[in-house]
């Protein structure tokens, strides 16, 4: 990818997102996305929110349909390909494999809170805890402090 | 939007004259997204500011009351402003700085933790975290629940100070101190009998914060759908933790009619008839 284009979404919108860092001066884009936004019924509250945060960011802001404003934005450009941050939402792969059926998309990784080895058990937090807390501490060079076990008091 | 932008067509605008322009800008944009902007601001300069006043001791002493030392970092955690990472290595420095035993920091990287385990079963569940993880411990059938919001809650008129005030500081300023929104989704879901995915959407719509997984997780702990029982709470712990504020001025508390009003077995039996003791 000689020439790309950057894709901000919601879950990336500090000066750290991994793609913003990797690609200084390049252009960048974020779609309000029109359907969402309805169907969730978000209020001005959460929209004016994320606004403030992208007035922050050199990005140019668009509303509508997040794929094919993402591509249009590329075509503008001239791109060969976009570079975004990895997303949790289920929503974000189901945009990501439609910008990909037309340019190559290459998604960064963000630093991980704590790093542990697959598979994690999920099935309660006190079993995920009990591995990621030594790892955590470890990192500060600390052994695991007694924590209250109870999370809301009666 | 200010006169003399010239962007190219569909762009949006990026210049405004004050907050009260970007406001009317975007009631044109989205007409459809009710009520006005947040008291809180967005952007990674008022993220930095709250990052740099936490203090992880006061946090781990006092979070659980309404006045206590919250970080209030969750609106820029959400959208990635801050990341994880960022705020555990700030808690971390601040240990440093303070020579305080890492005891001092430990409930704050508990709760940022809990925050990552949301985000790794949202990653492995989809969409699914709309969906019930495991059956009732109330013993209530989920169909006996409603699958909308009563008016009255929506309205902040169900004549409890505590409710009513919960849900207009949820509408005016989109963030709720989470002691608050426990107490208000154990009143929806339990005093109500309302679906808990009505009341998930809901916070959705107006916190600041409002992440699916975060949210929707924690709609279904408190339901008791992925808990070992559900959650409750009773006045004298609402009492406790918001120091009387809501007592005070509500005529329920003095009447006899608060609903909280009750021991915890008062209130199992009275909520949960068909379930088993817990």
């Amino acid at each position: 990818m000689l020439k790309p284009v950057l894709w901000i979404h919601a879950e990336a919108l500090g000066p750290a997102n991994p793609a913003l860092v990797a690609h200084p001066g390049t252009p960048a884009v974020f779609v309000f996305d029109r359907e969402l936004i309805v169907q969730a019924g978000l209020s001005l509250k959460r929209l004016g929110f994320l606004y403030e945060c992208l007035l922050e960011l050199p990005v140019t802001l668009r509303h509508g349909d997040v794929a094919e404003e993402v591509l249009a934005f590329a075509r503008r450009h001239r791109a060969d390909g976009v570079v975004t941050t990895a997303a949790v939402a289920p929503r974000f792969a189901l945009l990501r494999e439609r910008i990909a059926a037309q340019l190559p998309v290459q998604v960064l990784e963000p630093e991980p809170f704590v790093e542990l080895p697959e598979p994690v058990d999920l099935r309660r937090f006190s079993r995920y805890w009990r591995r990621a807390e030594p790892v955590l501490w470890g990192r500060a060079g600390a052994a695991v402090p007694p924590v209250p076990a109870r999370r809301w008091d009666r | 939007m200010r006169s003399g932008d010239s962007l190219p067509p569909g762009d949006l605008p990026r210049q405004f004259a004050s907050r009260m322009e970007l406001q009317a800008t975007l009631r044109q944009l989205f007409p459809e997204a009710v009520g006005d902007l947040s008291p809180i601001r967005g952007g990674s300069q008022a993220a930095a500011a709250a990052l740099a006043a936490i203090d992880p001791a006061a946090y781990g002493r006092s979070r659980n009351h309404l006045d206590g030392a919250v970080t209030r970092l969750s609106p820029w955690i959400r959208h990635g402003v801050l990341s994880l990472v960022e705020v555990r290595e700030a808690a971390f420095a601040w240990l440093q700085r303070t020579g305080q035993p890492p005891q001092a920091a430990a409930k704050l990287i508990n709760e940022l933790g809990w925050r990552d385990y949301w985000q790794r079963l949202w990653r492995r569940l989809g969409d699914g975290i709309w969906h019930d993880r495991e059956p009732l411990k109330t013993g209530q059938a989920p169909e006996h629940y409603a699958a909308a919001l009563p008016a009255d809650l929506l309205e902040a008129r169900t004549g409890l100070a505590c409710m009513d005030g919960f849900v207009q500081e949820l509408h005016s300023t989109g963030w709720l101190h989470n002691h608050a929104r426990m107490w208000l989704a154990s009143y929806v879901v339990h005093w109500r009998r309302v679906r808990w995915q009505a009341g998930a959407r809901w916070f959705l719509q107006h916190l600041l914060d409002g992440d699916p997984a975060s949210n929707n997780l924690s709609w279904q702990w408190v339901a008791s759908c992925f808990s070992s029982k559900p959650y409750l709470f009773n006045r004298d712990n609402l009492e406790r933790f918001s120091s009387g504020r809501y007592c005070r001025v509500c005529s329920a508390a003095t009447d006899g009619t608060c609903p909280f009003e009750a021991s915890y077995e008062q209130l199992q039996v009275d909520l949960f008839p068909g379930a088993g003791p817990c």
